[in-house]
């Protein structure tokens, strides 16, 4: 019987080479990252929320920054793209509740920022990640300052307000750390994809 | 040629100089309106749309947090009902001393008055207590012969004429009320100055002997006339009934005393010597 039998045509067909096997789907989504619609709500709510019940949280005059840590997680999750528009969001979100413009700059170069790091370290890095936002609070308080003094011609806002600058790192460092916990906590138990 | 190192890519660096230009425009537009000292539009936007839900987020976020706090400090909490309650006790009974001490004042400013007004010395007595069967209407006030009380001195205070002593201690003295049947005070109608007696009827007194030909009214005020015991012009009381018959000598007028004699505490008793 010649291989060209028509009768043999599937034996003949499963000689040629086989189709990549498809990856499964629940290892393609884990390397999604969140879309910009999605981090744009979080930011609304994380100001509300920072506007609101956050307000009456405070440690030595600092208060707690869900929008700086949530842009700074987005820049080192998603790059500088992602990172500098949700910042430039979280900023306006900040000032439209009540800043007066001395967050928006800080805010977006905050995110632009960390998402210049985010080709270098691995997001989910504590202390890349607990740095990241030292460094965005510190960058964001002496911004605002900037602004203040050069706007509004309020001198002296570094002296008096730099300690407060202070703890306001370490309390959205701390904050940082427990987040970040939380995620990695969630992905390991599969509840967050990201 | 500058070469633009491999960290700053093209795309990199157009979403820098975008996101600056757009920052720096938001961030002038903010500025502006805060120094006109109006709104942005994101600013109408966050007070318009976000607003409501701020407003629900703190009230729910003030409520969880009294919840939670009453919950936290429930011990805390009810030692300081307990301390505010023993203090509103303490309060209270602050306000009716004060109030006390007020009705007090009262009283002695208008023994005062009546003592300036009175003619001779007066001593000032308590009120110890009361006739203890309803036998007659006395009372007994803690001052006696030892103070200069004399037998008939008469006893009033500051809102009229009380009685006048009828048996005398060393350190007290018996008072025969005005609305004891046996007392008879000579008195008069301070309106027509028409004369006639008051003696008791144990709750209130009449005014007896009032010729016929007198025009009572009631409220008339009735004070004392100038008699053996009695000096003229302590107010007794004011007509409250009228009994007056055709075929009768006289009319009778019932008073209501000007002194409440169940709650007496402090009377003044005019010394004759």
């Amino acid at each position: 019987m010649s291989s060209l039998d028509p009768a043999r045509a599937d034996e003949r067909l499963r000689i040629g080479p086989s189709a990549p096997r498809r990856r499964a789907r629940v290892d393609a989504e884990i390397s999604v990252p969140p879309r910009f619609g999605v981090l744009a709500v979080l930011a609304l709510c994380a100001g509300i929320v920072q506007s609101t019940v956050l307000s009456g949280v405070e440690f030595r005059g600092a208060h707690i920054s869900l929008l700086i840590v949530l842009v700074v997680w987005t820049g080192l999750r998603c790059g500088v793209v992602t990172g500098g528009w949700l910042g430039l969001l979280a900023g306006l979100i900040a000032d439209a509740l009540g800043g007066n413009g001395v967050n928006v700059l800080g805010f977006t170069l905050a995110g632009f920022g960390t998402g210049l790091l985010a080709s270098r370290f691995f997001w989910d890095s504590f202390p890349v990640f607990i740095a990241a936002v030292a460094g965005a609070t510190a960058l964001s308080a002496l911004l605002s300052w900037a602004t203040l003094a050069i706007a509004f011609g309020e001198r002296g806002a570094f002296v008096r307000d730099s300690h407060t600058a202070v703890w306001a790192m370490i309390v959205n460092c701390a904050l940082a750390a427990i987040a970040l916990a939380l995620v990695r906590f969630g992905r390991s138990r599969g509840m967050i994809r990201t | 040629m500058v070469a633009i190192p491999s960290f700053w890519d093209e795309r990199k660096l157009l979403v820098f100089l975008a996101l600056i230009i757009v920052a720096s425009v938001v961030m002038l537009i903010e500025i502006d309106a805060a120094r006109r000292g109006s709104q942005s539009l994101a600013d109408q936007f966050a007070g318009t749309v976000v607003g409501p839900i701020q407003g629900a987020l703190m009230v729910t976020g003030r409520a969880i947090a009294n919840e939670a706090y009453v919950t936290t400090h429930a011990r805390v909490i009810a030692e300081q009902d307990a301390a505010l309650a023993a203090k509103a006790r303490a309060l209270a009974a602050a306000d009716e001393r004060l109030k006390a001490h007020g009705v007090e004042n009262r009283e002695l400013l208008r023994m005062l008055a009546v003592r300036a007004a009175v003619p001779g010395r007066t001593i000032e007595a308590d009120v110890v207590g009361y006739a203890p069967e309803a036998a007659r209407r006395e009372l007994e006030i803690d001052r006696g012969s030892s103070q200069g009380i004399a037998l008939n001195d008469v006893v009033l205070n500051g809102d009229g004429l009380i009685g006048h002593v009828v048996d005398v201690g060393p350190s007290s003295a018996h008072v025969l009320l005005i609305v004891d049947p046996t007392s008879a005070v000579p008195a008069y109608l301070q309106h027509t100055h028409a004369w006639g007696i008051v003696t008791g009827t144990w709750l209130h007194a009449r005014m007896k002997y009032i010729g016929q030909d007198v025009h009572l009214t009631f409220g008339d005020v009735v004070v004392t006339g100038l008699g053996e015991i009695y000096p003229a012009g302590i107010p007794i009381g004011t007509v409250s009934q009228i009994d007056r018959k055709d075929n009768a000598l006289y009319q009778v007028a019932v008073l209501q005393p000007a002194v409440n004699f169940e709650a007496l505490d402090r009377v003044l008793v005019l010394v004759s010597r």
